[in-house]
């Protein structure tokens, strides 16, 4: 399966500091990837990055998506390119209104006029939409407007910040069923379906997306790769300081 | 009503007389300031080219938009009773100048006792040559239980850069009528424009004023002034404005409440993209009754050339008057623009977008007239910034 993203030794600083020191990641189409790291190890700045958000500045490095290189892409061309993204702490803007963005991005997918109500009912947003963007909302009801954002966009392939962080177990469920939803597998091709890259602390969410694999961000780098489940489960086991005693043996190796 | 199909030289005709020439040039601009030449969805249609009443139509008997110097001949009573008693002659320069006039020009509104007029009226203050000073003189009266919607459009003709607007606009408005006024101003770039209103308000009665300042000239001074007399009296002034480079905009606005349980508002908008924007808004509170005043500013200017000035004031004689004022001044946050980006926006539309939103922040009801005029300046503003 070709790969709808890949990251070639990826340096980018912010604020005049390297956040990524060579990353490189390869997410085939239709697969879904964790993404796990302990707090400051660049999981943020790295989808920032691949977003093409302007605090993140790209040293040196490749990123390829879709076959197109968008190492020098502008943030609205790489959204329009197929990239999404769900933010654990969106800005509030102040004067706009849910329902114009989701009004703009309707206007490049029409066809979706029709879901439209079902997709906000869903998500539980109908007395959000004539407030102001992200003002005043809770944790969860940030995740279900982030998401809901991207189901009415329809990215090619969506990273999400931490889906399941302040969201109680109850609003864990909407938000659950609203995932399932993005990255339901395609009707005309039952084995495919959207790219994802997910971060994750506590692993809630990987009750309701099934990633295909696992990535280990540590000190700007992908520290090891494997099988989801069983990455996970060795970070719950043994914390991030076996992913660093096990990352010093490699280079030792090396 | 339509402007064309009217006698050039009739102050007032009836409908199908001969047609009134207006260059389609004129027509754009008219319309770019809310004027309809064809009259579509207007009860009503005045305009003054420089200084000359070419039009005064309506539709209704219950409405009556005559030349004022007609109307001061017909009605004794306008002299005696409403003539200079909302802004007074010594008020400054201005308004000497304006009394001082011995033929006066300008627009007599009036609707009368209980009408309801449905349709929004409309009335153009335009500056045809070059140079000219144009002077008028208003007077609006809306009596009790009546209401208007009117939309003023104030512009000068595409192209023409030097002029003046010098003009008095008195309006009462009786108990519990209501108007509605919405004026957008779009001047030549040296045309200095020196508006002064003054508005009574009676019992019940509601005052709304939205402005709108799309291309400022190189200097407005306007300091509206409103009475707020009868119990219950209402009124709010919403001032949007884009500060282009090199313009001087002066906006205040002074309301009143000299009766108990009145209220008022006043909201003060401006973007500056190189302009000089003073925002002030005052309250004077002589009686029980609520009021805020709240002025917002964006400076979007590189060039180090705009500045914006907000000076809400408050005055309370009265113990139980409530006032209260706000005011704030920014720039467009970078990560609110980058966050729409990402849900596919250009950078422009994104800016647009965030203005918008500024202008119209916790303004309800603007309507669409406004509502496509704050578009517009939203519009020219990012478009500035983005450049």
């Amino acid at each position: 399966m070709a790969n709808v993203l890949e990251i070639h030794d990826l340096h980018a600083s912010a604020d005049g500091e390297e956040v990524l020191s060579g990353v490189s990641l390869d997410i085939p189409d239709g697969e879904v990837h964790a993404l796990l790291g302990p707090n400051g190890s660049g999981k943020t700045s790295l989808i920032m990055t691949i977003m093409g958000y302007p605090a993140y500045k790209i040293t040196s490095g490749q990123i390829i998506f879709a076959g197109h290189d968008i190492t020098a892409m502008g943030l609205t061309e790489r959204a329009r390119l197929g990239l999404g993204i769900s933010h654990q702490r969106p800005p509030t803007v102040a004067g706009v209104k849910l329902r114009q963005v989701l009004d703009y991005a309707l206007g490049e997918n029409p066809e979706l006029t029709g879901e439209f109500e079902q997709l906000v009912k869903q998500a539980k947003m109908q007395e959000f939409l004539d407030r102001d963007v992200n003002a005043g909302l809770s944790g969860g009801e940030i995740k279900r407007s982030e998401i809901l954002q991207l189901l009415i966009t329809r990215p090619r392939l969506v990273m999400l910040d931490e889906p399941d962080s302040g969201v109680d177990i109850e609003a864990l469920d909407v938000v659950g069923a609203m995932l399932n939803t993005l990255f339901a597998r395609d009707p005309d091709h039952p084995v495919k379906r959207r790219s994802g890259l997910v971060i994750t602390h506590t692993g809630h969410i990987l009750q309701y997306v099934d990633t295909d694999k696992a990535h280990i961000l540590m000190n700007g780098k992908i520290g090891c790769s494997g099988n989801s489940r069983l990455v996970f489960q060795t970070v719950c086991n043994s914390g991030y300081e076996e992913c660093v005693r096990c990352i010093l043996r490699q280079e030792e190796e090396a | 009503m339509p402007i064309a199909n009217r006698s050039a030289n009739q102050s007032t005709r009836p409908e199908g007389q001969s047609a009134l020439a207006i260059d389609p040039i004129d027509t754009q601009s008219l319309q770019e300031v809310g004027i309809f030449v064809n009259g579509n969805h207007r009860s009503g249609t005045f305009l003054l080219r420089d200084n000359e009443a070419v039009c005064a139509t309506t539709g209704q008997e219950e409405l009556e938009m005559l030349p004022i110097a007609e109307a001061l001949a017909r009605y004794r009573w306008l002299r005696e009773k409403y003539w200079w008693r909302a802004v007074t002659p010594d008020t400054d320069d201005v308004t000497a100048r304006i009394a001082a006039d011995q033929e006066p020009r300008g627009l007599f509104v009036r609707v009368k006792q209980g009408a309801r007029v449905s349709l929004p009226c409309q009335a153009a203050m335009y500056v045809a040559s070059n140079d000219t000073i144009q002077i008028a003189h208003n007077v609006m009266i809306i009596e009790d239980d009546a209401e208007l919607t009117m939309i003023t459009g104030c512009a000068t003709r595409h192209g023409l850069t030097a002029g003046r607007h010098w003009a008095v606009t008195e309006s009462y408005i009786g108990r519990n009528a209501v108007l509605t006024s919405t004026m957008v101003h779009s001047w030549g770039k040296d045309v200095i424009v020196r508006p002064r209103a003054g508005t009574v308000v009676e019992a019940g009665g509601r005052y709304i004023s939205n402005y709108v300042s799309l291309h400022p000239g190189a200097s407005i001074e306007s300091n509206p002034k409103t009475w707020l007399n009868g119990v219950g009296a209402s009124a709010s002034y919403v001032s949007v404005i884009l500060g282009s480079p090199g313009s001087i905009t002066d906006i205040g606005g002074e309301i009143t409440l000299n009766a108990d349980d009145t209220s008022a508002e006043i909201s003060q908008r401006g973007v500056s993209t190189g302009g000089k924007i003073y925002q002030r808004g005052f309250l004077v509170g002589n009686a029980r009754g609520r009021a805020h005043v709240n002025c917002a500013g964006m400076l979007l200017d590189s060039s180090k050339e705009g500045l914006i000035t907000s000076t809400p004031g408050l005055k309370a004689v009265s113990p139980d008057a409530t006032l209260s004022h706000e005011a704030s001044i920014g720039r467009i946050a970078a990560d609110q623009v980058a966050y729409l980006q990402a849900r596919g926006l250009t950078e422009e539309d994104a800016i647009s977008m965030i203005i918008r939103g500024f202008l119209s922040a916790n303004i309800v009801g603007l309507g669409p007239e406004l509502d496509a005029r704050i578009d517009e300046i939203a519009a020219l503003a990012s478009a500035a910034a983005h450049t």
